[in-house]
């Protein structure tokens, strides 16, 4: 059976398991949203190899798995004892395969004008001018999975910032999971509004408790509107077994400030997807990241930045650490349409590869159509320098250790630009762990 | 301290030191000299360790223990120490952390506490002030944007933090004017003590002005040719190293 059948049959599988779960809802703003995506997936059929985006991605190990939403009705007492802020000083967003989970949860503080709530918990009204936003900015039109996403839609985070506030303290979104009877489809949406000057931070984070098999199919959606700066930190610290596909849309009004870091470190299988528009001039956003891979781990980031707006500028900086015999894929692209003079648009991944025979995929990828641009892109795979390891080794540090300081020294031309201290050495904390 | 006997090693291939020896005993300097390609620094990497080198034949004692039982860092922890003629440059390692770590990781193994960061802060800018190097590039990466003088001048910093028992100076002068060549080498003679040895390998006879040598060799052709006192050097500076190399083909 060849692979487009097979995912339009897991698909159409996935779908037929979890209906009752669905027709549970009673909101007319997730009905709608659940609709609108059943009818663009007849246009669609499941990704597949042949698809130029997807040809380096195995999904047959994705589609010989059956995923089920998460139906139990009572929250599930776990505890999350890491966490990046304290308390005190951060808000906190919990969902727990897939289901919002208040208890753990803390909103201490925060003034009303702000809305930072789960999509299940705002009111009838602000549903659905969320969804009507979700609807009209409709990302991931022909990407099967987002629409999977939305046709399943139960819950996401939904975060409005109104004109000139800052939100001082950063939210600290963590998507958790755990083993539970069934395999868990965990598929939360969220979305991000900061409207003009706003300002805020927020971490995702994407986690297990446990080593369960999961799959985990989020997107969130962002529109800055002038001026406006938004941090955004994502960490995929998922089980060693989960499947996991994320997907970033953004939009940006003039003069507004993204600032992003990725660091896609877990699961069997994992893919980011990121992808910005310009809708002013004057703006600017940052995507930065690290991948590691091990044995048998995919790991792969797509980004796509397309410059339709003079003056815009945008840096993607990605590193990847390959220390096992897994697959790795980057595939960077910018375009710079024929208006967006005065474009300065940089592309770098480079990847460290430790141990022979790990594949990896790098394709960046410019498209100029603009003739007064700066734009440049760069890709390199390399080894651990020996004269570097004997430098280190020469002043007394054991081996493995100076293995692992040039290894986090690699990630650190990414790390060093994270201006808030808490995140930087979590990550530091994560990677020194992992290698 | 360290004993070199008939030491003939190959790189490649092609041999390079055939059949060196030499005896340095603790607090003694021995200054190195000799032609360019003569073997000076394929002696340095050797007793640090370095591979890519094969040894044909011939012994190495440090402290009474067969050097080539240990590995790099294991000959560090016991107190020999390469300052490298081309430091190489540690893009995203700190510095201060690289420091920390090589110190603590030399304490660890000789039973002693770590130094916590006050404590070494502490001592940290207390020897980098003997080298004069300004304490801004403590913060940077490890030689990351360094000038050749602030690299060499971090390196003998590092060496006195770590306090080895044997220093190696691997053409610490070469590439430094006259100012840095001072503060290096001031940095050197701060270090000298009784139980402390030190062989300064170089091409000019310079730097032992300042770093007076017990003994200078003169290793050509892959051995020790000629040695003799503080003269030997001055006899070099003033005639170079034709002489020698025909007396010893004589």
């Amino acid at each position: 059976m060849n692979s487009s059948i097979i995912g339009q049959d897991w698909f159409q599988n996935t779908l037929l398991s979890n209906q009752p779960e669905i027709e549970k809802s009673k909101v007319l703003a997730v009905n709608n949203i659940q609709a609108k995506a059943r009818n663009q997936l007849k246009h669609l059929v499941m990704p597949n190899r042949k698809q130029e985006t997807w040809r380096y991605t195995d999904l047959n190990s994705l589609y010989e798995k059956m995923f089920k939403l998460n139906d139990r009705k009572t929250i599930d007492a776990i505890d999350v004892d890491e966490w990046i802020f304290p308390e005190q000083e951060s808000y906190r967003l919990v969902m727990v395969n897939g289901r919002f989970n208040p208890q753990l949860s803390s909103l201490e503080g925060l003034s009303d004008r702000i809305i930072i709530s789960a999509f299940s918990q705002l009111s009838a009204e602000l549903q659905f001018d969320a969804a009507r936003i979700l609807q009209t900015i409709n990302s991931f039109e022909s990407d099967a999975f987002a629409q999977m996403n939305r046709s399943l839609f139960s819950d996401g985070f939904y975060i409005h910032v109104p004109k000139n506030t800052w939100i001082e303290k950063p939210i600290e979104i963590a998507y958790v999971n755990h083993s539970s009877d069934d395999q868990v489809l965990s598929q939360p949406s969220s979305l991000i509004i900061l409207e003009n000057d706003a300002q805020a931070k927020v971490v995702e984070r994407y986690m297990s408790l446990d080593e369960a098999e999961y799959f985990f199919n989020g997107t969130s959606d962002i529109v800055l509107k002038k001026n406006a700066h938004l941090k955004h930190y994502r960490i995929q610290q998922e089980s060693h077994n989960a499947y996991h596909l994320s997907r970033v849309a953004l939009k940006q009004k003039n003069g507004s400030i993204y600032k992003n870091v990725n660091l896609a470190l877990g699961g069997c299988w994992s893919r980011m997807d990121i992808q910005t528009a310009f809708e002013g001039q004057q703006a600017s956003c940052d995507l930065q990241g690290v991948y590691t891979v091990r044995d048998q781990q995919y790991n792969d980031i797509h980004i796509d930045v397309k410059h339709q707006q003079p003056n815009c500028t945008s840096q993607e900086k990605f590193r990847g650490i390959i220390h096992g015999k897994g697959r790795a894929v980057f595939d960077g692209r910018i375009l710079v349409s024929k208006d967006a003079q005065k474009t300065d648009a940089q592309l770098s991944n480079k990847n460290l590869l430790l141990v022979d025979d790990a594949e990896i995929n790098t394709k960046p990828q410019l498209e100029i159509y603009a003739d007064d641009v700066k734009c440049s892109h760069g890709t390199t795979v390399g080894k651990i320098n020996p004269e570097h390891m004997f430098y280190l080794r020469a002043r007394g540090i054991p081996e493995d250790q100076a293995y692992r300081m040039l290894c986090l020294g690699f990630a650190e031309q990414v790390l060093e630009a994270i201006e808030d201290k808490p995140i930087q050495n979590y990550i530091h904390g994560l990677l020194s762990n992992l290698l | 301290m360290l004993s070199i006997k008939d030491l003939h090693v190959s790189v490649e291939g092609k041999d390079i030191l055939k059949g060196l020896n030499l005896e340095v005993k603790p607090g003694e300097v021995h200054a190195i000299m000799g032609p360019n390609g003569s073997g000076k620094s394929t002696m340095a990497h050797i007793l640090a360790g370095r591979d890519g080198y094969e040894l044909i034949k011939g012994s190495i004692l440090y402290q009474d223990q067969d050097l080539f039982d240990l590995s790099v860092e294991e000959r560090a922890q016991r107190g020999i120490f390469l300052a490298m003629q081309y430091p190489v440059e540690l893009p995203g390692v700190n510095n201060m952390t690289f420091l920390k770590e090589s110190m603590n990781s030399i304490r660890r193994v000789n039973g002693q506490d770590e130094l916590d960061a006050v404590a070494f802060m502490k001592l940290v800018k207390e020897k980098a002030a003997l080298v004069e190097l300004p304490e801004k590039l403590l913060k940077r990466d490890v030689n990351s944007g360094f000038s050749g003088g602030e690299k060499k001048r971090n390196e003998i910093l590092q060496m006195a933090l770590l306090e080895p028992k044997l220093g190696i100076l691997d053409e610490t002068d070469s590439g430094l004017d006259i100012d840095a060549l001072r503060v290096v080498a001031n940095g050197v003679n701060a270090l000298r003590s009784p139980q402390r040895s030190m062989i300064v390998v170089t091409h000019y006879q310079r730097l032992l002005d300042y770093i007076k040598p017990d003994v200078v060799h003169v290793l050509a052709n892959g051995r020790i040719v000629r040695s003799g006192g503080h003269s030997l050097a001055l006899e070099l500076e003033e005639k170079g190293y034709g002489w020698i190399l025909e007396e010893d083909a004589a």
